[in-house]
C-alpha cells in the first residue's frame, strides 16, 4: 500500500516529471527511428508516396508563398535602401535574406503547418482507431511503415522545396526590382550570386534537412503518442505544428551561430 | 498500381528539378566567384588591412580577377595577404605591379586593387610578392578634415571682424561703402578710368594701324626693317656722316685757332681787329688816303690837257670815233 503511494508521488513535480518523461520518450522515439531506418525491409513505395504528398502536393502553396515573400520583401526593403541611395543593392540584399534565412524558414513553417499537422492527425487517428495495433498484429512494422517513411520523406522533400522557394522568391524579387529599377535579369542574377557564397547554399541545405527531419519527427511522434480519442487527434495535430515551429526557430538560431562561427573561422 | 507509378514519376521529376536548381545555383556561384578556374597565388604584405577578409575580391583594371585566399600575420605586426589570381590574366600583371586596399563602393566591401606595372618587367609567377601600397586611411582623412574645419572657423572669425568693420565704415572699403561723397569720388575715378581705358584702346587701335602701315611694303620703315641692302647703304651713309662730322670737328677746331689768333693782338689781323690805336691810325690813314685820291683824281682829270699827254688822248678819241662809224 505504501509502495503504491510512493509510485504515484511525483519525483520533482507533476508537470516537470511529465516534461522530462516526454523528453525521454521523444529521445527513445528518435533513437528507434535511427535503428529502424537502416534495417530492412525498406518501405520505399511508402516513402515515394509520402514524398509525393509532402513534396509535390505542397509545391503550389510553397511556390505561391515564396513568390509573395520575394515581392513583399523587395518592396519593403526598397525605401530603406533608397534612403542611402543604395537601391541597386536590392538584389544582393534579397539574395542574402532569401538564401540564408527566409527560404528555409518560410518553407519549413509552411510545411510545418501543412505537412506536420497532416502527419500528426493521420497517425493520431490511426492510433486512436487502433489501426497501428492492427498493423502490429498483421506482422507489419507500423513504426517503419508510418514513421520512418514520413520522416525520410520530409527530410528529403523540405530541402528540395527550399530550392524551389529560393528560386521562386528570387523570380518574384526580380519582377519587383525590374518594374522599378529596370534591372535586366542577367544583371539581377549576377548581383544575386555575387553576394552569396557556397557556405550560404550548403548551410541552407543542411538547415532545411534538419527542418524536414524535425517536422516529420515531431508530427509522427505526436500522432504516434496521441490518446483520448478524437480530441487527442486534434491535440496531436495542433501540438505537432506548434512544437515543430518552435523547434524550427530554435534550430535556425543555433544554425546561425554555427554558420557565423564557420564564416569567421 | 498505375496511380502509384504515376506518382513515382512525378516525385522523380520533382526531385530532379529540385536538384537541378541546386546544382545550377552551385555552378553559377562557382563560375561567378571563379571557384573552378585555375589560379596562381600572389602575395602582398600590408601594415594594416582595414578589415579585409578572406573571400574578398581582387580587382585589376576594374575587373575581378580573384579572391583573397588567406590572411596571415607577418613579421612584427604586418599582415601577409595570399591572393588567388586567375591564371588567364597573369600575362597582364607585371612583377613591378602594386597592390593596394580599396573598397567596391562608398560603403562597400574591402577589395585589393592591383595596378601599375610596366611592360619592361616580366609577368608575375606563382608565389610572387607584389609591392603593397597603403591607401589613404580614413582616420588620416578625418584628421585633415579636422584641420580644415579649424581653418574654416578661423576664416569665418576673421570674416566676421572684417564685415563688422565694413558695416561700421572702417577702412577704405568700409568708407567707400558708407561715405556717399567718397563713393561719388570713387565712381568718378572709375568713370575716368573707363575713359582712360577707352582712350588707351583707341591709342592701341591707332598704334595697330600705324604698325600695319609700317609693315606695308615700299614703306621706308618697312624697308629699313626688311631690306638688307638698304641697311648696308644706311650703314655706309652713317660712316660717311661720321667722317664728315669728324672733318667738321677738325675744321671748327682750326676755325677756333684762327679766331683765337684774331682775338690776339700779336698778329696783323689781331692788331687790325683788336688794337684801337691802330684803328685810329688806320682811320686817319684812310682819311689821308681819301684826300690823296681826291687830289690824284684832280690831277688825272687835268692830264689830257697837259703836255706831252695831250696828243695821245686826241689820237685815241679819233680811233674810237672811227670804230663807231
Amino acid at each position: 500500500m505504501a509502495e503504491e503511494k510512493d509510485d504515484k508521488k511525483p519525483f520533482l513535480s507533476k508537470k516537470i516529471d511529465k516534461f522530462f518523461t516526454g523528453l525521454a520518450s521523444a529521445y527513445r522515439f528518435v533513437l528507434r527511428f535511427f535503428k529502424e531506418v537502416f534495417v530492412p525491409p525498406y518501405e520505399l513505395k511508402e516513402v515515394v508516396q509520402q514524398c509525393y504528398r509532402i513534396g509535390v502536393e505542397s509545391l503550389p502553396l510553397i511556390s505561391l508563398t515564396g513568390f509573395i515573400v520575394g515581392i513583399v520583401f523587395t518592396n519593403q526593403s526598397r525605401p530603406s535602401l533608397e534612403e542611402f541611395g543604395a537601391a541597386s543593392w536590392l538584389p544582393s540584399l534579397i539574395s542574402i535574406a532569401v538564401v540564408r534565412a527566409m527560404g528555409p524558414l518560410v518553407t519549413a513553417l509552411i510545411a510545418a503547418g501543412k505537412v506536420g499537422s497532416s502527419i500528426g492527425a493521420e497517425i493520431g487517428s490511426m492510433k486512436v482507431t487502433e489501426q497501428i495495433d492492427a498493423m502490429e498484429v498483421s506482422a507489419t512494422n507500423p513504426f517503419k511503415f508510418l514513421v520512418v517513411s514520413r520522416v525520410l520523406a520530409t527530410t528529403f522533400m523540405i530541402p528540395l522545396l527550399v530550392m524551389y522557394t529560393d528560386f521562386v522568391a528570387l523570380i518574384g524579387s526580380f519582377l519587383s526590382v525590374n518594374s522599378k529599377e529596370l534591372v535586366s535579369m542577367s544583371t539581377f542574377f549576377v548581383q544575386v550570386f555575387e553576394s552569396i557564397s557556397f557556405l550560404d547554399i550548403f548551410s541552407s541545405v543542411i538547415k532545411s534537412i534538419l527542418f524536414g527531419f524535425t517536422i516529420g519527427m515531431v508530427g509522427c511522434y505526436k500522432g504516434y503518442n496521441s490518446s483520448k480519442g478524437t480530441e487527442g487527434v486534434g491535440r496531436a495535430a495542433n501540438s505537432a505544428v506548434v512544437i515543430s515551429m518552435f523547434l524550427i526557430f530554435i534550430e535556425e538560431l543555433l544554425a546561425l551561430q554555427i554558420v557565423n562561427a564557420i564564416r569567421t573561422w | 498500381m498505375k496511380a502509384e507509378n504515376k506518382r513515382s514519376v512525378i516525385v522523380g521529376i520533382f526531385v530532379f528539378l529540385g536538384i537541378a536548381i541546386l546544382v545550377t545555383g552551385i555552378l553559377t556561384l562557382g563560375g561567378q566567384q571563379k571557384k573552378f578556374v585555375k589560379a596562381i597565388e600572389l602575395r602582398a604584405v600590408f601594415d594594416d588591412i582595414g578589415g579585409l577578409q578572406t573571400g574578398n575580391n581582387i580587382w585589376f583594371s576594374g575587373v575581378k580577377i580573384g579572391t583573397v585566399k588567406q590572411i596571415n600575420f607577418y613579421g612584427d605586426s604586418q599582415v601577409e595577404i595570399i591572393m588567388n589570381v586567375e591564371e588567364e590574366v597573369v600575362d597582364f600583371i607585371r612583377k613591378d605591379s602594386k597592390a593596394t586596399l580599396s573598397s567596391d563602393g562608398l560603403i562597400g566591401n574591402k577589395i585589393i586593387v592591383i595596378y601599375g606595372g610596366t611592360t619592361n618587367a616580366p609577368p608575375v609567377e606563382n608565389g610572387d610578392r607584389l609591392q603593397a601600397v597603403m591607401p589613404l586611411d580614413t582616420d588620416q582623412m578625418m584628421e585633415t578634415l579636422q584641420t580644415n574645419n579649424e581653418n574654416l572657423v578661423d576664416i569665418t572669425a576673421d570674416l566676421k571682424v572684417l564685415t563688422g568693420k565694413l558695416a561700421d565704415g572702417e577702412g577704405i572699403v568700409g568708407a567707400v561703402m558708407t561715405d556717399s561723397i567718397l563713393a561719388e569720388n570713387f565712381r568718378k575715378i572709375l568713370n575716368n578710368l573707363t575713359v582712360a581705358s577707352e582712350n588707351s584702346n583707341r591709342m592701341l587701335a591707332e598704334l595697330n594701324e600705324f604698325t600695319a602701315k609700317i609693315n606695308q611694303e615700299g614703306n621706308l620703315f618697312n624697308e629699313l626693317a626688311t631690306d638688307t641692302m638698304m641697311v648696308a647703304q644706311f650703314k655706309e651713309t652713317l660712316g660717311t656722316l661720321q667722317a664728315t662730322a669728324e672733318n667738321s670737328q677738325e675744321m671748327t677746331e682750326e676755325l677756333k685757332g684762327i679766331t683765337e689768333k684774331f682775338n690776339s693782338s700779336e698778329n696783323a689781323m689781331g692788331v687790325l681787329l683788336n688794337d684801337p690805336e691802330f684803328a685810329e691810325d688806320l682811320k686817319s690813314f684812310m682819311i689821308n688816303t681819301d684826300s690823296a685820291t681826291y687830289n690824284l683824281n684832280k690831277g688825272l682829270e687835268a692830264l689830257p690837257y697837259t703836255w706831252p699827254f695831250r696828243k695821245g688822248f686826241k689820237r685815241k678819241a679819233k680811233e674810237e670815233e672811227k670804230d663807231n662809224n
